[in-house]
């Protein structure tokens, strides 16, 4: 099969497998997961070589307009709107999956510090659009649903910058493990990645809106935006710097500093859901079957612990912020699932730690087909125990 | 020329209580629903509701926030079939549906400029403001071609 014709093949069953998904009412990411594992090399290996080996290049395409997406997130008015709760809870339920998945790998799963700090930052992010779906589903309303919407769609942004942070010092832990300047060194490593990523997004979100005024039609605007975006991704590949974090400042730049930036954002919605589709397909072929045994409790203490971490972390910030007792108790069970920021975070520590790349994303795939299976049942239980549908 | 020279000052627009029937009523009479500015009690322009927007209110929850997640299904909305009682026309208020963000211009605009920025966002007609940002008007496409016409003696 020629590289075209694999493309063709996974965006058309991709499309129809997942409108049979939603039929029993899951989310269309599981479908292409499913069907990304099953033509996949382990099992029917129909997808060529040449899509295989774009893998890299779709992904940090994807990620980086996930990312430039997520920094929507902080507009002034948004910022302004959502509350306390959301903010306290969207911290501390990313910062509880970080730290206590981190813990358990590291003293439980006795796994060495800098996995355990890549799987803790994978495991604080969540995917909103199983929670969305069974809130438009059931119809929720009201004070639990308006917080727990606000919450899974500002908690990946944490997530990235969790995720870049824990990189830099796991890097740095794995390449200098016996220098003496070590923590200078991890501190020194960490700062530069951000500092770094949001001089780049702002240099770009400048020079961008400058440009605008050049721009005449809808069809102009998309490729002005997307080359952008490239452009971005590009420059910081190149300079070493945060493919993620640079788009999410991008992105949060150009909402803050361009009264119709919401335009640009509006003008991709017309390309990624593809690119979309690609990247999670692909991440499913990526799927070593064959390394799926070796990782039983690996996987099983990923999923246990991070939604420990989520539902104690949601607690403690609701607690701080004074929120109300439902959304204390339950609002941690509707950010089980995970998706696309997980796998794109996870394909990023594959590439950068080629040893144990396998061994980390394979897990995170695995774990993200239960968890996308599972937790739209978790979410209707929350929404139901709180008393919104 | 600028914008306020050539648009329609007197528009009907509501307030973000309006009622979903409230709003349904003013337009009864016509067979198209067209852009509806939302304003304050001191004119101040908050939003705009489109026919886009009623059919939202028919399909579900929908607030700002979705807009920013990523690989969201879309929602298959079937307006023949959905399950919903007669008391939604009071219970929905135009906050619930209204666009927050959305395209505006300053009435002072030049016709060039206008024209180019409604062609750049597909926009048939869109709302006139003043610099304090209080309605003053609306503005459509072809207000600005007619403009033109007229310029060129073809029409009196």
């Amino acid at each position: 099969m020629n590289t075209i014709l694999g493309v063709g093949f996974i965006l058309t069953t991709g499309l129809f497998s997942a409108k049979l998904i939603k039929r029993i009412k899951f989310p269309a990411v599981t479908a292409y997961l499913l069907l990304g594992i099953l033509i996949g090399p382990s099992l029917f290996k129909l997808i060529p070589e040449g899509v295989l080996n774009s893998s890299g290049l779709i992904s940090n395409v994807v990620l980086g307009i996930i990312a430039f997406g997520i920094g929507q997130n902080f507009s002034r008015y948004h910022l302004k709107k959502i509350g306390k709760p959301i903010i306290w809870i969207s911290i501390l339920e990313a910062c509880g999956a970080w730290a206590l998945v981190t813990l358990t790998f590291l003293f439980i799963l006795r796994q060495p510090f800098y996995i355990s700090l890549v799987f803790g930052a994978i495991a604080s992010a969540t995917a909103p659009a199983a929670t969305v779906m069974v809130i438009r589903e059931y119809r929720a309303r009201g004070n639990f649903t308006d917080t727990l919407l606000g919450v899974v769609a500002i908690d990946d942004a944490w997530c990235l910058i969790i995720f870049a942070i824990s990189l830099a010092i796991s890097q740095a832990v794995y390449t200098h493990m016996m220098a003496a300047s070590f923590l200078i060194k991890v501190f020194f490593n960490a700062l530069l990645s951000i500092f770094g990523s949001f001089v780049l997004g702002a240099v770009l979100a400048i020079v961008l809106s400058l440009l605008y005024r050049f721009i005449r039609t809808q069809t102009e605007l998309l490729i002005f935006t997307l080359g952008f975006i490239f452009l971005n991704i590009g420059l910081a590949i190149w300079l070493h710097l945060s493919v993620l974090l640079s788009s999410m400042f991008l992105g949060a730049i150009l909402i803050n500093a361009h009264r119709y930036s919401f335009k640009f954002f509006d003008a991709l919605k017309c390309v990624d859901s593809p690119l979309f589709l690609l990247f999670f397909v692909l991440a499913g072929a990526n799927l070593e079957i064959s390394v799926l045994p070796k990782l039983g409790i690996i996987s099983i203490a990923y999923l246990v612990f991070r939604v420990i971490g989520k539902v104690g972390g949601a607690s403690l910030g609701a607690k701080i912020s004074n929120a109300p007792e439902n959304v204390r108790r339950y609002l941690g069970w509707g950010l089980v699932p995970q998706a696309g920021v997980a796998l794109g975070v996870a394909l990023i520590a594959k590439s950068d730690f080629p040893a144990v790349g396998e061994m980390i994303f394979t897990t995170i795939i695995a774990t993200t087909v239960i968890y996308e299976l599972i937790g739209p049942l978790c979410t209707k239980y929350a929404l139901k125990k709180a008393g919104e549908i | 020329m600028q914008i306020k020279d050539i648009m329609s000052g007197q528009v009907i627009s509501v307030t973000r209580s309006s009622t979903l029937r409230q709003l349904l009523k003013l337009f009864d009479k016509f067979h198209i629903f067209p852009l509806v500015p939302v304003i304050e009690n001191d004119k101040r322009l908050i939003g705009i509701v489109s026919f886009r927007d009623l059919i939202d209110a028919l399909s579900s929850y929908h607030p700002d926030v979705l807009k920013l997640v990523p690989f969201l299904d879309e929602e298959e909305i079937d307006i023949f079939k959905m399950d919903i009682t007669d008391d939604i026309g009071n219970l929905v208020v135009v906050e619930d549906i209204m666009e927050r963000e959305f395209i505006s211009i300053l009435e002072d605009t030049s016709l060039e400029e206008a024209y180019k920025l409604m062609r750049l966002h597909l926009k048939e007609e869109v709302p006139v403001t003043d610099k304090a940002g209080r309605l003053v008007g609306m503005v459509g496409v072809f207000d600005i071609i007619q403009a033109v016409f007229r310029q060129k003696g073809i029409i009196e």
